[in-house]
């Protein structure tokens, strides 16, 4: 059962809302008004009453422009029980309503932002969708406004994973009150120009191990055949098979892009000078690491920040901080 | 944007995707690009011209007309064919972004205010699509249709122009007195003719007037018209109907399009239509209407777009295979297709006069005339438009190769009577002018290749030489340049065979002698 001041919502608009659903139907013959229902039930009553809440008066122009939204997303798969990735309706069910003044206020924007960056931090292969949702969910109580919240939720997709909105997100934070980017940033007691000149130097600070990427395409990985990697600015042109890619990582994540073959060809295979490997044993400046591959075959790459190992006995590539 | 937009969502950006740059530029904003549209979505970021050309075709062909045919084909790499049917048809899938002539060719013209003929049989589209391309220009759907000048036998000049005053008409005591209502089409960006070949001979004169000139007059009064794309329609292109189409308006035409064949399995979008009432020219998004200024600008964007000498080379070489006609003429400038059409003497006897030359290879025997300057001036527009639209700034071989069937197609008459036409391979051809126009394209470019003048061209040679120009050419080396152009002639006129390209090439000769000629004369003086 839907929430009463949803279904009163609901009543008092009836000819309205289906007259809404009726054009949806005709525009998207696919769209299962069952799933839908369900997600009114699901997704769309949390918002409802958290709004209604937050602001009763604006409770139904709010429930309009969300239900036009809900249609449009159930209708293309996106939401509702059968929905491709189901962090959509996690997302409405429960972060969303913890910005019920912005939705009272902005309820397109707003919801809108939520929407289309759940989809896109769910749909980026290596993001961590869970963790975005987490750390949203705590810094909710400090947004204040719609551009804030355009800012943090940049921010937080790039601590959650998606590593190529590093730089976006540094210049994200420029615009946001020094405390609100500290804590968005996890560093709530941080001096925010040093922070923010740490971030923009070293894309390891905080994760000075590394990361591992990829793996075989047979397991679920993306790479079928061990790949072979050079550096360019941006992070790295890998070559597997016959395809290219731009792996771009840091300490937060590392995502991988379409490439071209002039770009790989582009792209440098020179070594920084403290960079030497012997054997199976790596020696950056004075310190050593010992690889676990076999020696002899084993290939080095390096851009400005980050070396990457391969070999031709594993698919993966091993991303090591320069800085 | 509302959050449904069906009909009026646009083809994301890049509709070309293209190889990336080498520095990447990762928008944080993308974040929050979705289905759901934010509000602030109106004020779109400035776009190329090119890409919103790109993404108003893709509109169309996806929402508006059901054009599902990839006639222009592109290619990246190896294609998929295969041979079907008795007669071994081949049915191509290409690898690279293709297209639609029936959408793309109209567009093009829009962009580039050239004059479009739609043939095909009744209800395929050919009107509404001339429709749409009046939406485009930002035209509303009801000032189109009234616009819109349909063909009929009682269609007088003052039907298609306009009227005199009649207050004017009986107080004036001149004619500059009268003042005439002109029309309101005249002033119109985009022109549209439905059924031109059912206007009379004497009203088809006043049109012609229009197109080629772009003034009307009426009563020695004029009306300048603004430059505009022009679309007309007729179920043939055969210059037949109601009136013969006087030639010289036919030549009028840069580009013929053909309605292609609505395909049933696509039914159930019509069904869709039907139901909903749905009328595509009323749903047009704003973001792709284009403004005047916006049509002035890409035409001077296209008419920026390269054409590689390589290219060029290649059309001079393909155009200059028709016009030769050696029993035509006695002095060597007249041996010309054209020469032996003004006389009006019989063809056939002259044709078979001729002196033995391979008709099946050469390219002129199958042609009853030769390409006009006209029409090679349109084939360079379209080609320069065609590499714009893909995003390139300059022409490829294939853009020129796609674009000029459809310039060629009334412009280029088959011989029927052709040694060509009568092999059972090339049967097919004698309809498909399409498709001929194009195996000619090919089969020249195949002899350009075999005589290999891409590397061998003295007179592109001797051509360049001259384009530098004569200042500070002394005589000496003038009367070096002469005797290397008359040993060149003395070359290639020995023991051969005339054809097209030696044609064309000893006529440049002469003009570059003359030149030099006079040149030396001048100096002489001095």
């Amino acid at each position: 059962m839907i929430s009463s001041v949803f279904a009163s919502l609901l009543a008092s608009g009836r000819a309205q809302f289906n007259l809404r659903a009726l054009d949806a139907r005709r525009r998207f013959p696919a769209l299962d008004m069952n799933q839908f229902s369900a997600f009114l039930h699901d997704g769309l009553d949390p918002l409802v009453v958290a709004v209604a809440a937050a602001a009763p008066e604006r409770a139904g122009s709010f429930t309009l422009a969300a239900y036009d939204m809900a249609l449009e997303l159930v209708a293309h798969g996106l939401a509702g029980p059968a929905a491709k990735n189901p962090f959509l309706n996690t997302v409405w069910r429960e972060l969303a309503p913890l910005f019920a003044p912005l939705l009272a206020s902005a309820p397109v924007p707003v919801l809108g932002m939520l929407s289309n960056a759940a989809i896109h931090v769910s749909g980026v292969a290596g993001a961590r969708p869970a963790q975005w949702h987490e750390l949203m969910a705590a810094i909710a109580p400090q947004v204040a406004n719609v551009a804030e919240l355009r800012a943090v939720g940049q921010i937080l997709a790039w601590r959650a994973g998606i590593a190529h909105f590093r730089l976006g997100a540094i210049a994200a934070a420029d615009s946001l009150p020094p405390a609100l980017a500290l804590a968005a940033f996890g560093e709530p007691c941080a001096d925010w120009p040093q922070l923010r000149a740490q971030l923009q130097e070293n894309p390891w600070r905080g994760n000075a191990q590394g990361r591992e990427f990829g793996a075989f395409t047979g397991l679920g990985g993306d790479f079928a055949t061990p790949p072979q990697v050079r550096g360019t600015h941006d992070g790295f042109i890998v070559l597997s098979g016959e395809r290219q890619y731009l792996l771009v990582a840091d300490a937060c994540g590392a995502v991988l892009h379409g490439a071209t073959p002039e770009e790989y060809a582009q792209a440098s295979m020179q070594l920084p000078a403290p960079v030497r490997l012997d054997g199976a044993t790596l020696h950056i400046g004075s310190g050593s690491i010992e690889l676990d591959l076999p020696p002899g075959d084993i290939a080095l790459a390096a851009n400005g920040h980050t070396l990457a190992i391969t070999s031709p006995y594993t698919h993966a590539i091993r991303l090591l901080p320069l800085v | 944007m509302p959050p449904f937009n069906l009909f009026q969502r646009l083809s994301q950006a890049p509709t070309k995707p293209k190889a990336a740059p080498a520095a990447r530029q990762f928008d944080v904003a993308d974040l929050y690009q979705g289905p759901i549209g934010l509000g602030d979505e109106g004020e779109t970021a400035a776009r190329p011209f090119d890409e919103k050309l790109r993404q108003a075709y893709f509109w169309i062909v996806n929402h508006a007309i059901i054009s599902p045919h990839y006639d222009i084909e592109y290619n990246d790499g190896p294609s998929q064919t295969y041979s079907v049917g008795d007669s071994r048809r081949t049915l191509n899938l290409p690898s690279a972004q293709s297209y639609s002539s029936f959408i793309l060719l109209p567009l093009l013209t829009f962009a580039t205010r050239r004059k479009c003929l739609f043939v095909g049989g009744p209800g395929r589209g050919k009107t509404a699509s001339a429709l749409l391309m009046g939406v485009l220009a930002g035209s509303s759907v009801k000032e189109v249709k009234r616009a819109m000048q349909h063909g009929h036998p009682q269609m007088t000049v003052a039907d298609l122009l306009g009227n005199p005053l009649p207050f004017d008409m009986v107080n004036a005591q001149s004619m500059d007195d009268i003042r005439i209502a002109w029309r309101a089409w005249l002033g119109m960006r985009v022109k549209i003719v439905d059924e031109y070949n059912r206007i009379p001979t004497r009203t088809q004169s006043a049109l012609l007037t229009v197109m080629g000139d772009n003034y009307a007059e009426v009563l020695n009064h004029i009306y300048e018209c603004p430059e505009a794309a022009w679309y007309l329609t007729a179920n043939d292109d055969q210059g037949g109907g109601t009136y013969q189409v006087i030639e010289a308006l036919r030549d009028r035409v840069d580009v013929t399009v053909q309605a292609l064949a609505f395909n049933p399995r696509f039914l159930n979008e019509l069904l869709l239509r039907v139901e909903e009432n749905l009328r595509p020219e009323e749903l047009v998004p704003p973001e792709i209407i284009f403004s005047e200024a916006e049509v002035d600008q890409i035409g001077e964007a296209i008419r920026q777009v390269a054409v590689p000498d390589a290219v060029r080379r290649r059309l001079e070489f393909f155009a200059s295979q028709f016009e030769l006609f050696e029993t035509a003429g006695g002095q060597f400038e007249y041996m010309t297709k054209d020469t032996a059409r003004l006389s009006g003497a019989d063809r056939g006897a002259a044709q078979a006069a001729d002196n033995g030359r391979d008709r099946l290879k050469d390219l002129g025997c199958q042609t009853l005339n030769g390409i006009s300057v006209r029409t090679l001036m349109a084939l360079l527009i379209y080609a320069k438009a065609m590499a714009y639209f893909r995003g390139n700034g300059e022409v490829e071989l294939e853009d020129l190769r796609q674009v000029l069937p459809f310039v060629l197609h009334n412009k280029l008459q088959p011989d029927p009577d052709a040694p060509f036409f009568a092999l059972p391979e090339n049967a097919a051809y004698r309809s498909d002018r399409l498709g001929w126009l194009r195996c000619l394209f090919d089969l020249s470019n195949d002899e350009f290749n075999r005589l290999d003048l891409d590397r061998d061209d003295p007179v592109g040679l001797l051509s360049a030489e001259f384009d530098q120009g004569l200042d500070g050419l002394s005589e000496r080396e003038t009367l070096a340049r002469l005797n290397r152009i008359e040993k060149l002639i003395g070359e290639r006129t020995r023991g051969r065979k005339l054809y097209g390209p030696l044609y064309d090439d000893l006529l440049k000769l002469k003009y570059l002698h003359q030149r030099y000629t006079n040149y030396r004369s001048w100096l002489r003086t001095q």
